[in-house]
């Protein structure tokens, strides 16, 4: 089996040294790695069929463990209850769940402080319930994906507290120490809310330690090359039990070099390249998603050199595209997005990018460059409401007034600009949020599956639930949740179903290219997705978006489709035939249309 | 520039037999700026055979001096002409008659004729009189056929695969075009700010005392796909405005003081291209008076034919004098008709297009140098018509509510004042420091605007009427 360095012996236990001062050797004592669980120790799930590029048509799926469903009445969601969920989420038609991080933490970040890579956090259950989840997802041909930070562990990971203990010992090099908090002064402080410094004043080791996020999670010392492996090792643990890829949190920052900003570097990149040569080798058909939040043409380096389709990570997220969305809908106009879908360089052959609308994160302003910048806040600045809703955590839903049309529109152009779509869990029933709740909570309150105690989300006492379930009279669970949308086919839900069903029945949505068509109204934004499979089959799709609340016409110039035909996708009803004219259409406020264009013989 | 262009050769006999048909089909064209006036006679007064007369399809330039019933003075056009001897269906709306055994039509319409056009262009052609020129240092893209845009006004224009455009002159004017002597000098300072030229075909029209002076027939640029116009963009935020009525400019959706801003923006760098490429001069005393004079005689002009003007003429005449407060004027090349119509929002930023001038105004004036203050005051009138555009066309024989109008102010003082903003970032002065300059020449617009409203577009009249009195009021 694939064993790193930490699996080699038994012998020292996680013993905690917090406070201690380092207490030196006897010459009895011996220096022993820790011991980590093997994937040995575990049965493996089924394995889906390898399919190359999956992940290009895929819609995912982002779902919380822990708010999803609660199996042993613990009020916090677990493994088991999101197992018994699966038939739902086959039924609504997604390709792959991301999980953000269940592993082992102290949860001072949202479990992105990972104490045990090769641990199921508690409340979420065991890695034997994992591996049933899995198989259970793959027996009904959804795959998973889960968040691993590479980057930095908790303060509470044996290998810190090993690190700290002992100078010396297999660990002294895990992370980046330095006796003085001077050096790489150019690598900006991330989170300047709360720390002041990349560098931490240990007691216990008598040294700084680096870190480019919380001085809760010390950086690791991907220099050292005992790291490298413990690390690919980690990935292949999971792997090995049959994960279908990771999302690799905050990738930018593995290295330190003088004179630079820490973000970036080529040394970043090759170890990259090296784990995908790992899953290339080991694991085909399991994929890499990059969480870098730079700027599209940074972001690109992720994908690794295009000469080959790409050799580092197989997708990453754009992530100025989302703000775009709504800002082109607020300013009733096309060109915040036709803008940044401009300047968004052409990806390798094997890439794909990752969209989505909200996610469990806030959207901050600092990932991107200051000429963006300056722009965003050039615009929002002036609207206080946009301004608001920029930075805090707020679902979809609430953030458009709980307008269905607008719910509509933002699907369609999540389900249909270039990139794989990534929906927020319960934004597919339309959730709302909780305000009240402190920090990122807002939008992880539990999922709404009926009117029952609780939402159905679990039967405990109410007063015991992790996050309390929404209630108010518009998004309360009484009034939005699963069952009563499966019972109404007029449902947001039945409406989500039926679009992602329309996308995965033309390939053009997933793997096209995209070409907008412009058109004298600004304020609608028409592109052309045109896929040509190995036989030399044409799929092209027209997509129409009304960008404002009032109707608007729009005469777009389709003459290299003349005499093809226009069928509208959600009923297949004919539209009249491409002439040599503008092809006139006329839209509702914030209405859209998806057509499948295709030479007029074709048509049964 | 009277006089024909030498002797009728080639074709120019089969052209003459379409002439009496032309009286009725150039009233139809929408290039036709004549319209209202009965057209009396046409004369073919310069032709030029582009490919064998008898070639398929065959393709001559021809200039026609159009006469008037009123007996005005006459108006001149070219016209690029198709002809073969079986026309498909596709082109029969271009069919201007017939001659002998041929069917003769607007040759733009004929993707074979714009394609051998352009790549007449591309390969640095002559043909008699007439030059294809390539722009150096470009590689115009050989694409083709091109295809007729629909919808324009004063020229024609074929556009070559969203890649380039070909932009026809309708009216036959003696000299170098301001609009492609302006792109070629904008290019020549590697400007962002308008499309890159790529071309031109240039001709030649006697100059009546046995010479002969240059002329523009057409200009080859880079096509902004993917554009819209800042009219219809503008128009879009005010109706989210009006549509909302109880808040302000700043605090809707569809605030367009950004693009306002980055509209100030380019207007500068194009002033300061067009400074660097063609020299600035500073008006003396003299020269100062002669700008009142001219604004004053229109005044008067304006005056005769409009009440409201005649009653305040004192009062505009005083503001008007103002352009003379400054010590000297910075003059140099400028746009000339700059409004939120000329100017194309495209993913990369902004552009501004059409750069020859106010077309009723003789060519000497269109390319005199003037103040940039001018066509700063051109775009702040823009942005009043825009605000005021709606109410404009409230419902016939009522006013539109007072909160609606005080709206529309809001917005055209906010984005007035954004644009300037924009401005004086790049310029590096701000425009509303010249004050007196700048009303003057805000006053002189919207005198123009009153006239030609009355006379065209009676219920468009209050925009600038309204703005006459707020500029009186303000001093």
């Amino acid at each position: 089996m694939n064993e790193g360095i930490g699996a080699v012996r038994t012998g020292a236990t996680d013993t905690s040294t917090t406070g201690n001062a380092p207490a030196p050797r006897g010459p009895e004592e011996t220096v022993e790695p820790l011991v980590e669980p093997s994937s040995d120790d575990f049965r493996s799930a089924r394995q889906l069929p390898v399919e190359e590029g999956w992940y290009k048509r895929a819609v995912f799926y982002e779902v919380l463990v822990r708010a999803f469903a609660d199996s042993n009445r613990d009020g916090f969601g677990d493994l088991r209850g999101l197992t018994d969920k699966l038939d739902y989420l086959a039924w609504l038609g997604v390709d792959c769940l991301w999980l953000p991080p269940f592993y082992d933490s102290p949860l001072r970040d949202g479990g992105y402080d990972i104490r045990d890579y090769r641990k199921v956090l508690g409340e979420f259950g065991t890695v034997e319930d994992f591996v049933e989840f899995l198989d259970q997802a793959h027996a009904r041909g959804i795959r998973v994906i889960t968040d691993l930070v590479m980057n930095h562990t908790s303060d509470s990971h044996h290998w810190f507290q090993e690190s700290r203990r002992d100078p010396e010992g297999p660990y002294g090099d895990f992370y980046v120490w330095s006796d003085d908090d001077t050096r790489w002064s150019e690598a900006r402080v991330i989170f300047v809310d709360t720390e002041s410094s990349n560098w931490t004043y240990d007691t216990v080791r008598g040294q700084f330690y680096w870190h480019r996020f919380f001085s809760h999670q010390p950086d690791l010392n991907f220099d050292n090359p005992a790291v490298c492996e413990a690390m690919i090792d980690a990935l292949r643990f999971w792997l090995d039990l049959g994960i279908d890829g990771f999302r690799l949190d905050a990738v930018p920052y593995l290295f330190e070099r003088d004179g630079t900003n820490g973000e970036n570097l080529p040394e970043t990149h090759a170890f990259l390249r090296r784990v995908r040569k790992v899953v290339e080798d080991e694991y085909p058909g399991r994929v890499l998603l990059a969480e870098a939040n730079q700027w599209p043409a940074d972001v690109v380096e992720y994908f690794g050199d295009a000469e080959v389709g790409g050799d580092e990570c197989h997708m990453a997220f754009h992530f100025p595209l989302m703000p775009r969305i709504f800002m082109a809908v607020r300013r009733e106009s096309r060109f915040p997005i036709s803008e940044i879908l401009a300047q968004t360089p052409e990806i390798p052959e094997n890439a794909q990018w990752g969209i989505f609308l909200r996610n469990h994160d806030e959207l901050t302003l600092e990932m991107v460059t200051d000429d963006e910048r300056d722009y965003m806040y050039a615009e929002y600045a002036k609207d206080p409401r946009m301004k608001a809703n920029i930075g805090i955590r707020r679902r979809l839903a609430p953030l458009l007034d709980n307008d269905r049309n607008q719910l509509e529109l933002f699907t369609a152009l999540l389900l249909s600009l270039p990139g794989s779509p990534v929906i927020y869990y319960g934004d597919e029933i339309g959730m709302g949020d909780n305000i009240w709740l402190g920090d990122r909570d807002g939008v992880r309150s539990p999922m709404q599956w009926t009117p029952d105690r609780n939402a159905g989300f679990s039967t405990c006492d109410p007063g015991r639930l992790n996050l309390p379930v929404v209630m108010d009279p518009v998004y309360g669970y009484q009034a939005v949740n699963v069952e009563a949308q499966s019972n109404s086919t007029a449902s947001l839900l039945h409406w989500n179903r039926r679009m992602i069903e329309i996308r995965k029945q033309h390939p053009a949505f997933g793997l096209g290219d995209f070409h907008e068509l412009g058109g004298s109204n600004s304020s609608v934004l028409a592109y052309v997705r045109e896929f040509v499979d190995e036989e030399g089959t044409r799929d092209v799709v027209l997509c129409v978006n009304n960008m404002s609340r009032f109707p608007q016409p729009v005469e777009l110039d389709l003459i290299a489709w003349k005499d093809w035909t226009p069928t509208e996708l959600t009923g297949g009803v004919p539209f009249p035939a491409i002439g040599e004219l503008p092809y006139l259409l006329t839209l509702p406020g914030h209405g859209f249309y998806w057509f499948s264009i295709h030479p007029a013989q074709e048509r049964g | 520039m009277t006089g024909p262009q030498g002797t009728p050769t080639g074709t120019a006999p089969a052209l003459e037999a379409l002439l009496p048909g032309m009286v009725d089909w150039l009233p139809t064209q929408r290039w036709f700026a004549a319209k209202g006036r009965d057209v009396a006679g046409v004369r073919l007064v310069g032709h030029q055979d582009v490919t064998a007369p008898d070639a398929e399809p065959a393709v001559a330039h021809a200039v026609i001096a159009v006469e008037f019933a009123d007996g005005g003075p006459e108006d001149w056009f070219q016209l690029l002409l198709g002809s073969r001897t079986r026309v498909s269906g596709d082109l029969e709306y271009a069919v201007i008659g017939t001659s002998g055994d041929r069917t003769v039509y607007d040759g733009l319409a004929d993707g074979e004729i714009s394609r051998l056009l352009l790549s007449m262009i591309v390969s640095d052609t002559s043909v008699g009189s007439l030059r294809f020129v390539p722009e150096p240092g470009t590689e115009p893209p050989i694409v083709g056929p091109g295809r007729p845009l629909l919808g324009e006004q004063s020229n024609s224009s074929v556009i070559y695969g969203e890649r380039a455009i070909l932009k026809l002159f309708r009216r036959a004017t003696a000299g170098l075009n301001p609009d492609l002597e302006l792109h070629r000098a904008l290019g020549s300072q590697h400007s962002r700010e308008v499309a890159p030229l790529l071309g031109a075909i240039e001709g030649e029209l006697s100059d009546g005392a046995g010479g002969t002076v240059p002329m523009t027939v057409a200009m080859l640029q880079d096509y902004a796909s993917n554009s819209a116009d800042g009219w219809s963009m503008a128009l879009t935020s005010v109706r989210d405005l009006l549509a909302e009525g109880d808040l302000r400019p700043d605090e809707v959706g569809g605030d367009f003081a950004g693009e306002a801003t980055r509209l100030g923006r380019t207007v500068a760098a194009v002033h300061t291209e067009l400074a660097r490429a063609l020299g600035t001069a500073l008006l003396d005393a003299d020269g100062v008076a002669a700008v009142a004079d001219w604004m004053l005689a229109r005044l008067d002009h304006a005056a005769e034919a409009v009440p409201e003007v005649a009653e305040r003429r004192a009062a505009i005449a005083e503001v008007l004098r103002g352009v003379t407060s400054a010590d000297g004027l910075l003059v140099h090349r400028i746009h000339g008709d700059l409004h939120l119509g000329q100017e194309l929002r495209t993913p990369r930023g902004w552009l501004v297009i059409d750069f020859e001038g106010e077309p009723s105004r003789p060519l000497t004036d269109r390319v005199r140098p003037d103040s940039p203050l001018r066509d700063v005051a051109a775009m702040l009138r823009s942005f009043d018509y825009a605000a005021f555009h709606q109410l404009a066309e409230w419902e016939t024989g009522s006013e539109a509510p007072g909160y609606l109008q005080r709206r529309a102010q809001e917005w055209a003082d906010r984005n007035r004042s954004a644009f300037c903003d924009g401005y004086t970032e790049i310029a590096g002065h701000d425009p509303r420091a010249d004050l007196a300059v700048l009303r003057a020449y805000e006053l002189d617009k919207a005198v123009y605007e009153v006239l030609y409203e009355t006379r065209n577009r009676p219920n468009w009249l209050p925009i600038p009427l309204r703005s006459m009195e707020r500029l009186l009021r303000s001093v």
